[in-house]
């Protein structure tokens, strides 16, 4: 019955900082299948966002895809691809790694869209809400006119700087069509937004965060993307608001069957909305399987510690730090080739110094731990002694910041390079 | 607050910084140390006349009545007279405006026209070939005077090879236009154009140089921003990205540093009308001070600073329009 | 304040920027042409007539002109050459450029710097008071501020000139007191009217600057904590407050010395500087001569641009290294 959307080997996003070769996601393997709803969970720094943002493909340098296939089900996309790339395809699946930027690029939106952490933060604030969704209904409009087994699909970027140009003068020639704003409109009220039509020209600041997290969610369902991700889509709002948002994803998700990826610290969204879950750390899922496997029948000592420590499941358990210790360092040459999560297991032993392979665990067919745990018993005489990691580690205080590695490291300065660096001038 | 409420609150701190202007200009004649009759005659005119010009000035009053004075006729628009030609200084400055505007709008369009696409260039393809040429350009930009630029213009295309004139400006603007308009001559204009070209490059070369910076790093700033990203994962064409929401956002800030620079705009403009020989306020200004001619000195002045209000208004109104959260804050 | 952090910072972005280099490189070489002037001029800047038989002034070194004349009706070609003596030649009365280039770096850096810490010292206390108190002592303070902003830098300066009239202030030369410098004049004259009127009109960026410092340092905990247990006002500007605004005004002051330097060449150049010792006024001088004598002009602004570039680069270094938030009028009234 179920249907496999998405089939991650192998994934590697890594950010080449000053500091060092930065492992965000390292060697990162997935499964989700279409109308599910799978959870990320891990501590700031793991990779999770990273992970997310690696999906939808924007990853920004310092930053780098460097290995893995994304495979994605779509049965047209694949038509499309298999002739000049038939390398890349696999039954009615593409690997996205292997399509060219640009139909990599027509893919955002329409089958992959995006709710970001902070919505104040993520609306262009000197344009009026409803323009901002209305450009993202006009993507799915002019996606729809132009089939993807076409090639003009992935011409999409037909919208030069010509036109926009013109459209100054020209009302014709805007990117943004009556018909968009109308439905962005409905798509606000949808939501739930009161009074749309007013409020679609007004302006962020005077939205109120909860509002503007609505309107984002709006924004990502006018693509009718077939992946929704939702990146900590509740951290920044108050309790009571992340309920609301909580319920309306939760609804929204039932009613239009769509797949979701969300990613979250915080063990209380997990439980209430998702039916697959994946513990992130250091860049790998180090546990995954259905909701009771993980959190019933759990293996990973570090699975534990994250459940040890909900205070109460819907509470706003801020930052989580279930576990003693420093956050993993991401740098490539402090993370050796051992369980990541060796310094500060309690239950780490000799056999843990070498990096375990993911094994099989009880419960479902899914249920997966990557942990020595699944397939021995804890042995103290073979436990690795108290600061032992101590005096390999080399010195302490060159970790990269695990927030910055979260976020996509931002670097001093803005290194943004452009998608077409050739880019046309003025 | 209404759009409305706060283009009156603006405009109301606009006209308190007219009057301080003023008011200020009106202490600095006052405290002008020398007696302004020997500027009008010869010192060794009898006092009688002396006397009797003193009270055409009004001079004789307590200074509070001269300041009052002072104030009413501003609100008639009445300047008084020069000093040194007797001529009313309403009329001697407003007949400088047009040479001062054309020379100031030919610079900023010449500032705009090259620095927003090398800009653009500059930032968004940061550290390649065009990158380090944008930058070495505006850097050397911002640092020359502009009236040795001037000069060495005049040097290589005036003196060393002959195609452009060295100074003056034969023609106005506004009667080239008007020949064109009734006869369609062209002749005119192209004399006027072929004039200004230099002026005009010599004074916009630093705001050229000027925009061409802001423009680059605010588009490194905001590329940096999160909602780029959001508007990327929309899947809208890299033009809308580029043009409608960063170069936008980077141009609302420095609209306002063209605002507070529109002094220096005119500053310069002085000097580049010194260096060409260029009728327009600058060189009156010029003359004003070197006569002491208090009356011309302060007209041109409170024309300035009355421009540099109410562009400045304009300004802040195009900016609350274009980014409606300044309105509330 | 200057921490560890900051100072890390700046070696950071120094090693790392061939610029700030360059800068550094440039302005040492132009602060000791202007410090050491009277030991390094060949000449003394203010003796004229160094004229070739013909009467033509000196090309600079590796150059030879030839100027057209009518004599008697017919036209006549005299070559100048150059001479050893004057590595870039003489001006147009026959003294020698490159002693009064030298001279002239002393006079444009002595205004800027001056002409900055004089705005400085009226600026900073003025803007933090503003901050600081807030309400409507800030408000009128800052509409004083903007009735400053709405006079161009030049033009305000050249009406307060017309009003003191150009003063100069002679500042004995150490080094002819000293008798290495034989020959050179015994005093530099510091315009002091241009000094003090640039001052004058370029300490409201500063104002500017100290007074949003100030706002958001105000509500700081422990400038609470410091209230809270008695200090009064004074010191908590004089020792919270100001502290704290000092990067970003150490910032302003580097990029309004290049300001000021051009704004004073301007205004040497308009003739109103008061001495002759300065790049504006010798490329005034050399206007009319651009024909027979172009380097008149060209060298002085030469001068200027490179001190102006050296600082502006020094300034970006310090504005990548500390970034603060400000805004400047930069280097514009030139
Ligand atoms: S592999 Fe060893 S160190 Fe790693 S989590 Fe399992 S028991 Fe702990």
């Amino acid at each position: 019955m179920t249907e496999e959307l998405l089939r991650i080997n192998g994934l590697s996003t890594r950010f080449f900082t000053e500091q060092g070769q930065v492992n965000a996601v390292d060697n990162f393997d997935l499964r989700i299948d279409r109308g599910d709803v799978f959870g990320i969970v891990g501590e700031s720094g793991s990779g999770k966002s990273v992970t997310a943002r690696s999906i939808v493909d924007l990853i920004e340098s310092p930053g780098e895809i460097t290995d893995g296939e994304i495979w994605y089900n779509e049965p047209d996309l694949a038509d499309a691809v298999r002739e000049d790339r038939p390398e890349a395809v696999d039954g009615t699946f593409v690997d996205l790694r292997r399509i060219s930027p640009e139909r990599r690029r027509s893919l955002r939106g329409t089958s992959f869209s995006m709710i970001f952490q902070d919505p104040e933060s993520s609306f262009n604030p000197s344009l009026t809400v409803g323009e901002q969704i209305a450009e993202a209904v006009e993507v799915q409009r002019r996606a729809s006119a132009n089939p993807r087994s076409t090639r003009a699909r992935t011409r999409s970027e037909e919208y030069s700087l010509g036109s926009f140009v013109l459209s100054s003068f020209l009302p014709s020639k805007r990117y943004v069509t009556e018909a968009s704003r109308e439905r962005a409109i409905e798509l606000l009220e949808l939501v739930g937004i009161p009074d749309p039509v007013e409020r679609a020209d007004e302006h962020p600041h005077e939205y109120s965060g909860g509002m503007l997290q609505r309107a984002m969610i709006a924004q990502a369902l006018a693509g009718e993307p077939d992946v929704l991700v939702a990146d900590e889509p509740t951290t920044a709002l108050d309790v009571t608001i992340q309920a609301q948002v909580l319920d309306l994803l939760d609804e929204l998700q039932s009613e239009t069957g769509m797949t979701i990826l969300l990613i979250t610290h915080n063990l209380g969204v997990i439980a209430r909305m998702c039916d697959r879950v994946g513990v992130m750390y250091a860049g790998e899922i180090v546990e995954r399987g259905t909701l009771e496997d993980v959190f019933d029948d759990h293996v990973h000592p570090y699975t534990e510690g994250l459940l040890g420590s909900i205070p109460d499941i819907e509470g706003e358990a801020g930052r989580l730090q279930p576990i003693d210790g420093n956050v993993p360092s991401l740098l490539d040459h402090e993370m050796g080739d051992r369980c990541h999560f060796a310094d500060r297991c309690p239950n780490a032993m000799e056999d843990c110094l070498e990096h375990p392979p993911e094994y099989d665990a009880e419960g479902s067919n899914d249920h997966a731990v990557r942990c020595v745990l699944a397939a021995q018993e804890y042995d103290e005489r073979r436990a690795i002694p108290d600061g032992y990691f101590d005096e390999t580690r080399p010195a302490g205080d060159k970790h990269v910041d695990p927030e910055d590695a979260d976020e996509g490291p931002t670097v001093d300065e803005p290194q943004r390079p452009l998608e077409e660096p050739g880019g046309e001038s003025p | 607050m209404s759009f409305g409420k706060f283009l009156l609150k603006r405009s109301l701190q606009g006209l308190v910084v007219i009057w301080g202007v003023v008011t200020v200009l009106f202490g600095l004649r006052a405290i002008t140390p020398g007696d302004p009759v020997n500027l009008i005659v010869d010192p060794a005119v009898d006092q009688a006349t002396r006397d009797r010009i003193r009270e055409e000035l009004g001079l004789d009053q307590p200074i509070y009545v001269q300041y009052v004075d002072y104030l009413q006729d501003l609100l008639v628009g009445d300047l008084g007279y020069s000093y040194q030609s007797s001529r009313p200084v309403t009329t001697m400055v407003l007949e400088r405006v047009p040479a001062t505007l054309e020379l100031a709008v030919a610079a900023t369009v010449i500032a705009l026209v090259i620095a927003i696409p090398l800009g653009v260039i500059s930032g968004t393809r940061r550290n390649e070939p065009a990158d380090y040429g944008a930058t070495s350009f505006s850097l050397v930009g911002i640092s020359t005077p502009n009236f040795w630029l001037g000069i060495m213009l005049i040097l290589l295309l005036a003196v060393q090879i002959d195609i452009f004139p060295t100074g003056r400006r034969p023609v106005a603007f506004h009667d080239a236009l008007w020949t064109f308009l009734t006869t369609f001559y062209v002749g005119d204009l192209l004399t006027w154009l072929h004039h200004i070209i230099l002026p005009a490059v010599t004074l916009g070369t630093y705001f050229t140089a000027l925009i061409t910076r802001l423009t680059r790093s605010g588009m490194l700033d905001e590329y940096g921003k999160p909602y780029v990203t959001a508007t990327e994962a929309k899947g809208i064409p890299g033009v809308l990205i580029r043009y409608k929401h960063v170069l936008r956002n980077t141009m609302i800030p420095i609209i306002t540093v063209l605002g507070l620079q529109f002094g220096t705009l005119l500053g310069g403009a002085v000097v580049t009308e010194t260096v060409f020989s260029w009728p327009g306020l600058g060189l009156r200004l010029i003359d004003g001070i070197n006569n002491l001619d208090w009356p011309l000195i302060q007209g041109i002045i409170i024309f300035i600073g009355i421009s540099y209000v109410v562009i400045n208004i304009a300004v802040d109104a195009i900016y609350a329009k274009l980014n409606p959260r300044v309105i509330d804050e | 304040m200057i921490s560890d952090r900051i100072k890390s910072n700046l070696s950071r972005e120094f090693r790392e920027s061939l610029l700030a280099k360059v800068g550094l490189v440039l302005l040492v070489a132009i602060l000791i042409m202007g410090l050491f002037a009277p030991v390094l001029a060949t000449h003394n800047p203010h003796t004229t007539g160094y004229f070739d038989d013909d009467g033509n002034a000196y090309p600079p070194m590796g150059v030879s002109y030839d100027s057209h004349q009518w004599v008697d009706g017919e036209r006549v070609t005299y070559t100048a050459e150059p001479s050893a003596d004057h590595y870039l030649g003489t001006n147009n009365i026959g003294q020698d450029v490159f002693s009064r280039l030298l001279f002239g770096a002393r006079t444009s850096l002595m205004v800027g710097v001056f002409g900055t810490g004089l705005a400085v010292l009226i600026g900073v206390p003025f803007g933090l008071v503003s901050g600081y108190y807030g309400g409507r002592v800030d408000d009128a303070m800052m509409r004083v501020a903007d009735i400053m902003l709405a006079f161009p830098s030049l033009v305000l300066a050249l009406a307060l000139i017309g009003v003191m009239g150009s003063l100069t202030i002679p500042i004995p030369d150490p080094f002819v007191f000293a008798g290495v410098a034989d020959g050179m004049p015994a005093s530099t004259p510091l315009p002091g009217t241009v000094t003090l009127v640039v001052g004058l009109v370029t300490w409201v960026w500063f104002a500017r600057v100290a007074r949003g410092e100030a706002m958001s340092i105000r509500n700081e905990e422990y400038v609470k904590a410091a209230r809270s247990l008695g200090a009064n006002d004074r010191e908590i500007l004089l020792k919270h407050v100001l502290p704290n605004s000092l990067t970003p005004v150490i910032v302003l002051a580097t990029i309004q010395v290049a300001a000021i330097i051009l704004l004073e060449s301007s205004l040497s150049y308009l003739g109103f500087s008061g001495t002759t010792l300065s790049w504006g006024y010798e490329i005034q001088q050399g206007q009319d001569y651009l024909r027979t004598a172009w380097w008149v002009s060209t060298v002085p602004g030469i001068g200027i641009v490179l001190s102006v570039i050296s600082i502006n680069l020094l300034g970006d270094w310090l504005r990548d290294s500390l970034d603060p938030n400000i805004e400047g009028e930069g280097g514009g009234a030139g």
